[in-house]
This record gives structure tokens, C-alpha cells and sequence, in this order.
């Protein structure tokens, strides 16, 4: 048996919890081996020791009303607030120091202010101007339908003379762009008006430049 | 029937729970008989609302639960909140107990563990109130033999020695103080303690091999 296995088996051959043959060879050990056999007998004097540590007892009449007590505890503890309350309670404790009261409704005012605040500002986030590409495309979309409204031949309704369109500034000429197309090609150039747009807007350019006199438009 | 019989014990438990109350009283019949019981009927009538059998499994482990705790805190007031905490806990929780171990070996790991807490939320501010030494230890052969070459003034030395103790071991780690208490002191075997911590014995025997090389060295005036 080596070292490692015999002071493994100190405590249970102290407590006699072995068998006879393995009793026999860790006593064999001890014999033989002298520091094995210093530090069995360290091991036995420290547990005799600390086994005075049992005569340490409470008082006789100490533990008498632990029934009672626990019943006391018991039920004190199912009377208890449950954890928000309590959390409550400390907050409110800590706003209500001396004369400082109107801190506590001023907290309250505050958080009120500050929902109503917020409530607002996402109302007007949903309210705002579309976005640009939005924008892009029903402006793209609107001059599609007037440039082909314009190549096509005119409707036999006679437009009122009354009639005096607003003309989108993307369908005005675009300056210095006086070649026409041949019939048939089609060629996209950038429009730049007289509006701020700062999107670039393309217009399908036809046979003729888009101006209109009379816009042979309906809305 | 059923209905009548829960009233009833539940008054009964609200009279011995009233600030009145004092001392032990005798034991009614009904306790008797449930003195008899064993632990895993106890815990089946507690389970189905019989608190009086819960008492009984109270009165049966307090004092075991209370020597370990109070060998791992040196305080004896800690030690009495702490049972007090662990047989509040068991009760609550005595719904979910499933059986798997026994009942003791059960409150008892609820007991190690929530001193083990205690210990680490208390970190190094050890206050000692420690328990009388029982006047038996006199007659004690091995304190006899060691005090027989310590000193002849021997009331001052077994004081001096019941403190060079619990320094001792609460210089200990907690799960080390845990298994030399249990272990040492109180004379568990490695199985149940191993049970107990939820560990192999193969730890258990680790654990105190390590916690005794520390001890050998704190205490070798005595040794």
C-alpha cells in the first residue's frame, strides 16, 4: 500500500470503519513507514480535539422556546408585504424626509409631464412629410403620365379655356435642351427646375419638349 | 370532517404562536403518538396540512441542526436565526419535497447552505458569542492528558483553548469549516456528508484532508 492510499484511510481506521484484511495492511504501513506514522498520530490528536468542541452546548432552557418562536416567525412572515409593497413603502420613505413632502408630488408631476411629453412626440413622428424616395417616386410617377398624356393625340373634348392648370415645375422645358428626340426614342434626362428639389427628377423627353400652353391635363 | 379537523389545528397553531406563550408545555396525546411516527409519515401529514407533525420533526433535528450551524459560526445568536430560517424555509418548501432523500439529509443541506451564505455575506467580521463549555469536559481523557502539560491553571486554559478553536476554524473556507464541523465534530460519516453537500466523498475526503493541514498548522501548541 503507498502513502497516498494510507493517509486516505486514516479516518476510517480511526472509526474502525474497515475491513479486516484492508485494517491489517494500513497498520502494516504505519509500521513501516515513520512519516505516515507522525502524521496518523497528528490526525488523531487534532480530532480529539476539536471532538472537545461537542461539550460547547447552550444554555439548558436556550433552545426551549424554539417552537414557539418559530410559530412566532412563521406567521410574521406570511403577514408580510409582498416585495413591491415594500419597495413602495421605501420609496415613499425616502421622499417623505421632514418638511421636503411636495417632493413626492413633484416626482409624480414630473413622471406625468414626461409620458404626456413622449406620448406627443410619437404622434407627431407618425404625422411627418414622407420620405424622399416617396416623394421620388410619385413625382416620377405624376410626369410619366403627363408626358404620355402630351405625345398622344388630343382628346376630342375641347379644354375649357377657363381651365388654367398648375404645371408641375418637374414637366416644365428643361433649359438649354432643344434637340428633340426621334419619334419613338426615348431619352431620360435630368430635369432641373425652378423648385428646390435636391432629388434629381427624370422625365421621359419625347418628341417635343414638355411645355405646355394648355395643358391637356385632367384631375 | 376534514375541514374541521384543519380549523382546528390551525388554532392550535395560532395559540402556541401567541407572544404568551412561554416555556414548553407537556406534550398533548396527540403529540405523543406523532412522537412515534417516522420522518417520512411526518412529512406526508405535514404535506396534507397536519402542522403538528411538522412540529415534531422541528423538536426531533433542532439541536443536531443547531451544534453544526453554531460550530461553523461561533455565534450562538447567528446560529438560532439561521435554524430558525431553515425550518421556516422546510416548511414552505416542504410542498416540493419529493422524497429523493431523506427528510434530515434534506433540511439538514438547507441548513449548510444557508450558513455557507451567511458566512461569505458576513465576510471577515467574525463576532464570537460563543457557548459554555459543558463542566463533563473535566473528566475528559483527552483533555486531561492535554492540559496535563499545558498549564495547572486549568480553567484559564480550557477558556484559552475554546478560543484558540473557533479562530482556528473560522480561518477555515466555508465548505472546509463545513465538512471538519460535520465531520469532526459532530461525527458524520463521509457518505452522509457527501449527501449533505451534494458532492462525491471523494471531495468530502479532500476537502478535510486539506482543512485539517490547515488546522495542524494553527493549532500546533496543542498538538
Amino acid at each position: 500500500m503507498d502513502c497516498k492510499k494510507a493517509q486516505s484511510l486514516f479516518d476510517d481506521l480511526a472509526q474502525d470503519r474497515l475491513d479486516p484484511e484492508t485494517t491489517l495492511q494500513v497498520s502494516q504501513h504505519l509500521t513501516d513507514c515513520t512519516d505516515c506514522r507522525v502524521l496518523a498520530q497528528r490526525a488523531a490528536r487534532l480530532q480529539r480535539l476539536l471532538a472537545l468542541k461537542r461539550y460547547e452546548q447552550p444554555a439548558p432552557e436556550y433552545l426551549d422556546n424554539f417552537l414557539s418562536e418559530f410559530h412566532s416567525r412563521l406567521m410574521a412572515e406570511t403577514q408580510q408585504p409582498a416585495w413591491w409593497e415594500q419597495a413602495l413603502g421605501h420609496i415613499d420613505s425616502l421622499l417623505v424626509v421632514g418638511t421636503m413632502r411636495v417632493w413626492r408630488y413633484g416626482l409624480a408631476s414630473a413622471m406625468g409631464v414626461a409620458v404626456v411629453v413622449g406620448v406627443m412626440w410619437m404622434s407627431v413622428r407618425q404625422t411627418d412629410v414622407p420620405d424622399s424616395a416617396a416623394d421620388q417616386t410619385a413625382a416620377a410617377n405624376a410626369s410619366l403620365m403627363l408626358a404620355d398624356s402630351q405625345s398622344t393625340p388630343a382628346v376630342s373634348h375641347s379644354a375649357p379655356d377657363a381651365i388654367v392648370a398648375t404645371v408641375p415645375a418637374s414637366l416644365q422645358a428643361v433649359p438649354g435642351d432643344d434637340q428633340p428626340a426621334t419619334a419613338g426614342s426615348v431619352d431620360l434626362v435630368q430635369a432641373t427646375t425652378h423648385a428646390d428639389y435636391t432629388v434629381p427628377r427624370y422625365v421621359l423627353d419625347r418628341i417635343t419638349p414638355a411645355s405646355y400652353e394648355v395643358p391637356n391635363v385632367h384631375f | 370532517m376534514k375541514l374541521k379537523e384543519t380549523i382546528k389545528l390551525g388554532s392550535q397553531m395560532l395559540r402556541r404562536a401567541s407572544p404568551s406563550t412561554t416555556g414548553s408545555a407537556p406534550p398533548t396525546e396527540r403529540e405523543i403518538d406523532l412522537q412515534h411516527e417516522d420522518d417520512e409519515a411526518l412529512v406526508r401529514r405535514t404535506q396534507k396540512g397536519d402542522s403538528s407533525a411538522f412540529d415534531v420533526l422541528v423538536g426531533r433535528y433542532k439541536e443536531r441542526l443547531y451544534a453544526t450551524v453554531y460550530h461553523m459560526t461561533s455565534n450562538h445568536e447567528d446560529a438560532n436565526d439561521l435554524v430558525q430560517d431553515t425550518f421556516i424555509k422546510a416548511y414552505k418548501s416542504l410542498r416540493s419535497f419529493r422524497g429523493q432523500s431523506s427528510f434530515y439529509t434534506w433540511v439538514y443541506r438547507i441548513a449548510v447552505n444557508r450558513t455557507i451564505n451567511f458566512i461569505k455575506r458576513r465576510k471577515n467580521r467574525n463576532q464570537y458569542s460563543l457557548d459554555d463549555v459543558d463542566s463533563s469536559i473535566q473528566t475528559d481523557p483527552d483533555l486531561v492528558e492535554l492540559m496535563s502539560h499545558v498549564t495547572p491553571r486549568r480553567e484559564v486554559a480550557l477558556t484559552e483553548l475554546q478560543q484558540k478553536l473557533n479562530e482556528a476554524l473560522q480561518r477555515l473556507s466555508e465548505p472546509h469549516r463545513a465538512v471538519v464541523a460535520m465531520h469532526d465534530i459532530q461525527g458524520m460519516t463521509h457518505a452522509d456528508i457527501a449527501r449533505v453537500m451534494k458532492c462525491s466523498e471523494g471531495t468530502v475526503r479532500s476537502r478535510l484532508f486539506y482543512a485539517r493541514q490547515q488546522l495542524q498548522g494553527l493549532l500546533s501548541d496543542y498538538l
